[in-house]
């Protein structure tokens, strides 16, 4: 490395692990990180800035946030597949972080909801369509309500029905709390026009097709808010 | 007094870090059980709501699952590879959940919040000294953005203070640190 990039890699990597590289900064930066050499200059800061660490009153979190991690990592499920899994998920992750840092700064509304429900009074998860005038279809939120049965080893997948050509998977759909989701550009064009929702039950850790491979369960209208 | 005595030993976390790279989920739990009531006071301190600290937690955990394999043993310094995890987590959060601090109120809230366990973190040799050479003005800019996990423009705010200035002595403070702590490190 040049020793002008030198310093600007050290200001920039100090700037990071201190926190006040932002935004797309930030960004870019962590694309350098895959250098061992730039890893390297990261990690002395690392070292360097751990002393300004506090010392803080423990806080026991909430017994959910265990339990959604459980569920996100599939660690209660069947052991051979989490490896596969974890990979898919750890796109998936990505895709949506890239999404994420996207954002605009005004903030979205809802643009449309669907209810998954088996009747009125048994609602299994809300979902609220997040955008504005502009792009209708920015994120999603799931929420999960009433428990919906599930067996061992399988995961309920949350689908577009376009109005034109295959579904579109949306993801997984917590067994409870709530997601939140940047929306790919494949999927807000997948929503674009789309008039309903679907569910199916799919292995653990989702469809390996890319299409529901298991039965549909549940179909919901999707209505503008 | 033992200033380590509320916090797990270094050497057991390097040790269910280990087993969760080889995805011992088992381990993983024990892990969450010992570290998260620390990580989650830590995410508290930079995101301040709740609801959005337990969301930044599960992603924590779900990260040091993922990059179990990337912790490095030798090392060391097992718990603050994890708080690190939680500190850029944090960041990026703030960042979605679009976070600014309304008026002067946050400051106040800051200088209220009692440290319960002075030095329970290892510091870096000299660290008191070097940070100690550092004038007032940069302590405090260094400790919002490191601690409270604020931006330049937000502790320009928070300080009343113009931001070039915030800018400059946040950079000429972090190479005085670096300057200081080699320096100290080669004559020590």
């Amino acid at each position: 490395m040049k020793s002008s990039n030198r310093e600007l890699v050290d200001r920039l990597a100090a700037e990071y692990v201190l926190g006040t590289l932002r935004g797309r900064a930030r960004r870019r930066f962590e694309r350098w990180l895959v250098s061992p050499q730039v890893r390297g200059i990261v990690n002395d800061w690392e070292l360097r800035l751990s002393g300004l660490e506090p010392s803080l009153q423990k806080v026991a979190p909430p017994t959910k946030v265990w339990q959604g991690i459980e569920n996100r990592l599939d660690l209660a499920g069947s052991r051979r597949s989490t490896r596969r899994w974890l990979a898919v998920a750890a796109s998936v992750l990505a895709v949506a972080m890239v999404g994420l840092f996207m954002l605009r700064t005004p903030p979205l509304a809802a643009t449309a909801r669907a209810t998954i429900e088996a009747d009125p009074q048994t609602i299994y998860w809300n979902v609220e369509l997040l955008g504005d005038s502009k792009n209708p279809a920015q994120e999603l939120t799931v929420q999960a309500r009433s428990p919906h049965p599930l067996e061992s080893g399988k995961a309920h997948e949350l689908w577009i029905l376009p109005a034109q050509g295959n579904p579109v998977s949306l993801g997984l759909l917590p067994a409870s709390g709530r997601q939140h989701l940047v929306l790919t550009a494949a999927q807000r064009q997948a929503l674009a026009g789309a008039k309903q929702l679907a569910v199916s039950l799919e292995p653990a850790g989702g469809s390996p097709t890319g299409l529901p491979t298991g039965p549909v369960i549940h179909v919901a209208p999707l209505t503008t808010a | 007094m033992d200033r380590n005595e509320s916090l797990p030993p270094e050497i057991e976390l390097a040790q269910l870090l280990q087993k969760c790279a080889a995805r011992d989920s088992a381990a993983f739990r024990v892990l969450y059980d010992r570290t998260s009531p620390i990580l989650f006071a830590r995410l508290l301190r930079m995101l301040r709501r709740r609801s959005v600290a337990e969301e930044a937690l599960q992603e924590v955990y779900v990260r040091i699952w993922e990059r179990a394999a990337q912790y490095e043993a030798h090392r060391g310094r097992a718990l603050a590879w994890m708080v690190t995890i939680a500190r850029y987590c944090a960041i990026d959060l703030m960042r979605r959940e679009r976070m600014t601090l309304v008026g002067d109120d946050a400051l106040a809230e800051v200088a209220d919040e009692s440290t319960a366990e002075p030095g329970a973190f290892e510091k870096p040799n000299h660290f008191d000294d070097c940070i100690g050479q550092l004038s007032e003005n940069t302590q405090q800019c260094l400790t919002l953005a490191f601690v409270e996990g604020r931006s330049h423009d937000e502790i320009a705010r928070l300080t009343s203070n113009p931001l070039g200035s915030v800018k400059s002595w946040i950079r000429r403070g972090l190479i005085s640190l670096k300057d200081c702590l080699s320096a100290e490190r080669q004559t020590a």
